[in-house]
């Protein structure tokens, strides 16, 4: 009797066990990388684990990679050999290589007219291909000067509106071991992004959409050009090693007077636990020239599901779910997390106390309506138009010659540009 | 095959040859097998990619030899080899002199300081890199490294350092040489020990000097040191590019993007695999070229 016992727990196990394994075989697997850390590391980190729950049939795995890594060297080579992510996060910059491989699932059929309607017509432009809606925006971050109230007091200045007021309280504020300005002095996609709306403020542009045409020259570039490396002359560093300047710890620690940043820095602000509290830290749009006209940068990564992916269905309904449905997973993101504007109405409309709380309320009053989507210019165009800025910024080029050198390049690489832009 | 033919593969393939050789087939097996993985077949998958066009997310297309058209008058790359020559220039001279004179430095010392001293400049050689490079980077800061301190005390105002387009390159070179100097002195310094002291002691009766015990003896009994640490050096110069990445991602400016570094920036940033493998095997064959020029024109470092 004992025996037949044994034999009977030891059948119950290997059944249950076995149907846990089948169970566990029968669910979808998607797999999701991001690259983001600390409270908005957290935040991708829990979505995975919040659908799963009320999705038991579904595993969404979510795999950290660091920024530096993510775009080039980890998702380059993992498509390069097959072995892509279901869904993954997509920067402006790199946005059409993957729309015109075919990388990038269309998400048309999982816009209904009513959600499509709630995301801002710009937002849904940024992501669209030959009429095909390849990606979902879900952040759109704008870009302001940060200021140190208190050193501007002792120094009987006030914040600056124009260009030649930036370069006169960058020169005033740059003493010792502070900096009277902080702009990002690396080339790449992040510098082109806090650079853009001094060139469009003068009524400047990189390339005619329409004609596939390079249109960097003129007044407007060799301007927007020159004032960066009028800013460096001033006392702007040349080179800033850890934090970089998209952290706004150099301003919170009155090492610099005055930083370009963006929304997502004022969680880091408010956040006791970085003890900025103290530091009197001001708001306000980006300085203008004469005659020109007020811009900001409105800029946020995508996400992409992966066309070839086996699950693709069940990794587009992933994404849908976390933040083209309810407004609650998109507001948390960009009210608690983060700050940024969703570019879905009902969120803002959901979250529109919190936009005017604090330094909210200069972005939402006085910037949001001046902000223009950050181009998806293709990353040879990015690289000329950088290329042109490090020159006039660091070897004292002429802003006309560097202008024409990128123009040139660009217009080269147009020419066998054979995507859509 | 002639009988002939067959008598000499019958002199290659006795047992006894076979026996005797077959241990140390085995003792290089992994040393092979590893390169074959990591290396021939790697190069020879980059050749048949430099053949292609892609971009790693749709399929290669066959496009023949134009990737290698396109780099002959790709101006930017030939600027980047520029710039890698430059930093050869500064890089092989700055490690070549102070690892021998450290060398030099340390044979004529006895003792356990000299042990010490060993230690010493070995050190940062067993640090990654990019460790170092990120060191590097906070000492360098302009405005709160420690360098920019340091010269403060002799009135010296603060450099730009890797944000100056004419300081860069040599920063880099100078903190790449730091770290393999250790390295290389104690390849010196084994070689130095490895000369009779009875050369030294005969000419010493004939009355040379130091200056001259060096130029007559020490230097030429390095030969063939001279060579190893030469040819390496240069190709350890035309490959660096993980202290580019940490420290200046090729700026300011351009001044610091040296070859492997626009390959990886082609690779990585344009998504031009095809372009950039055929970058690579181009530099992989100027190197190549180089070493083995060098090899000729010196004799391969045999002793005369």
């Amino acid at each position: 009797m004992k025996k037949l016992l044994i034999w009977v727990a030891v059948l119950v196990l290997s059944v249950s066990m076995i149907s846990a394994i089948s169970l566990a075989a029968d669910k979808t697997k998607i797999t999701f990388w991001y690259f983001h850390s600390g409270a908005e590391g957290e935040f991708m980190a829990a979505l995975a684990d919040k659908y799963n729950k009320v999705n038991p049939n579904v595993e969404v795995t979510a795999v950290s990679i660091p920024q530096a890594d993510y775009m080039g060297v980890k998702l380059t080579t993992a498509f390069a050999g097959d072995v892509g992510p279901d869904v993954f996060f997509m920067s402006p910059g790199d946005f059409l290589k993957y729309a015109n491989s075919g990388i990038a699932l269309d998400l048309t059929p999982y816009y209904n007219e009513e959600l499509k309607a709630d995301f801002l017509p710009s937002a849904l432009d940024a992501v669209t291909v030959n009429g095909k809606i390849v990606g979902i925006p879900f952040e759109i971050e704008l870009l302001g000067l940060y200021y140190n109230k208190d050193m501007f007091a002792a120094a009987n200045v006030q914040p600056p509106k124009t260009w030649n007021e930036l370069i006169e309280v960058t020169k005033t504020l740059t003493k010792g071991k502070v900096a009277g300005l902080l702009i990002e002095p690396n080339k790449g996609y992040y510098q082109n992004f806090i650079w853009y709306p001094f060139l469009w403020q003068g009524g400047g542009d990189i390339i005619d959409v329409a004609t596939k045409k390079g249109i960097f020259e003129g007044p407007a570039v060799e301007n927007a050009l020159k004032l960066w490396g009028d800013l460096i002359k001033a006392g702007a560093p040349a080179k800033v090693t850890i934090p970089g300047t998209w952290d706004l710890s150099l301003l919170g620690q009155g090492d610099v007077a005055m930083q370009i940043c963006g929304t997502w820095a004022i969680a880091v602000l408010e956040d006791p636990e970085n003890g900025y509290s103290e530091t009197n830290i001001g708001l306000v749009p980006l300085p203008i020239p004469d005659n020109g006209k007020a811009a900001t940068d409105a800029g946020g990564w995508k996400f992409m599901v992966n066309a070839n992916s086996k699950n693709a269905d069940a990794a587009a309904k992933f994404v849908m779910w976390a933040f083209a449905g309810d407004t609650s997973l998109p507001l948390e993101w960009c009210t608690k997390t983060k700050f940024a504007y969703s570019p879905r109405k009902s969120v803002v409309e959901a979250g529109k106390d919190i936009y005017s709380k604090g330094l909210r309320k200069v972005f939402t009053d006085e910037i949001y309506t001046t902000a223009i989507g950050e181009p998806r210019y293709p990353s040879e165009i990015v690289d000329a138009v950088g290329d042109a800025l490090q020159e006039v910024m660091f070897t004292n080029a002429d802003p006309k010659a560097a202008a024409k050198k990128a123009n040139d390049r660009i217009n080269e690489f147009l020419k066998s540009f054979s995507g859509s832009m | 095959m002639s009988s002939q033919g067959f008598a000499t593969v019958k002199f290659f393939i006795t047992k006894k040859r076979v026996a005797k050789n077959l241990f140390a087939y085995l003792m290089l097996a992994p040393d092979i097998i590893g390169f074959a993985i990591f290396i021939f077949i790697p190069v020879g998958i980059a050749l048949y990619v430099s053949l292609h066009e892609w971009n790693g997310l749709s399929p290669m297309k066959f496009i023949g030899l134009r990737n290698y058209v396109t780099l002959v008058s790709d101006s930017l790359w030939w600027h980047s080899v520029g710039i890698t020559i430059v930093y050869a220039l500064m890089f092989v001279p700055m490690i070549y002199c102070s690892s021998l004179l450290i060398a030099v430095f340390l044979n004529s010392i006895t003792g356990k300081i000299q042990g010490f001293l060993r230690v010493i400049y070995f050190v940062p050689f067993t640090v990654s890199t990019i460790v170092l490079s990120i060191i590097w980077l906070f000492m360098l800061d302009p405005r709160r490294g420690l360098v920019n301190d340091f010269l403060h005390i002799f009135g010296i105002s603060a450099q730009s350092f890797l944000g100056n387009s004419k300081q860069a390159l040599f920063c880099i070179a100078f903190i790449t040489a730091w770290t393999l100097i250790g390295y290389y002195s104690i390849i010196f310094l084994a070689a130095l020990k490895d000369i009779p002291v009875i050369y030294y002691e005969a000419a010493k009766l004939d009355g040379a000097n130091a200056f001259q015990l060096f130029k007559s003896i020490t230097f030429p009994m390095l030969k063939e040191v001279n060579l190893f640490v030469l040819v390496v050096t240069i190709i350890a110069s035309f490959q660096v590019f993980d202290q580019v990445k940490v420290m200046t991602s090729g700026g300011p400016a351009g001044a610091t993007n040296v070859a492997v570094f626009y390959i990886y920036t082609n690779a990585f940033d344009y998504l031009k695999l095809g372009y950039s493998s055929a970058l690579a095997f181009v530099l992989f064959v100027i190197m190549f070229v180089f070493s083995m020029l060098l090899l000729k024109i010196t004799g391969g470092g045999a002793r005369e």
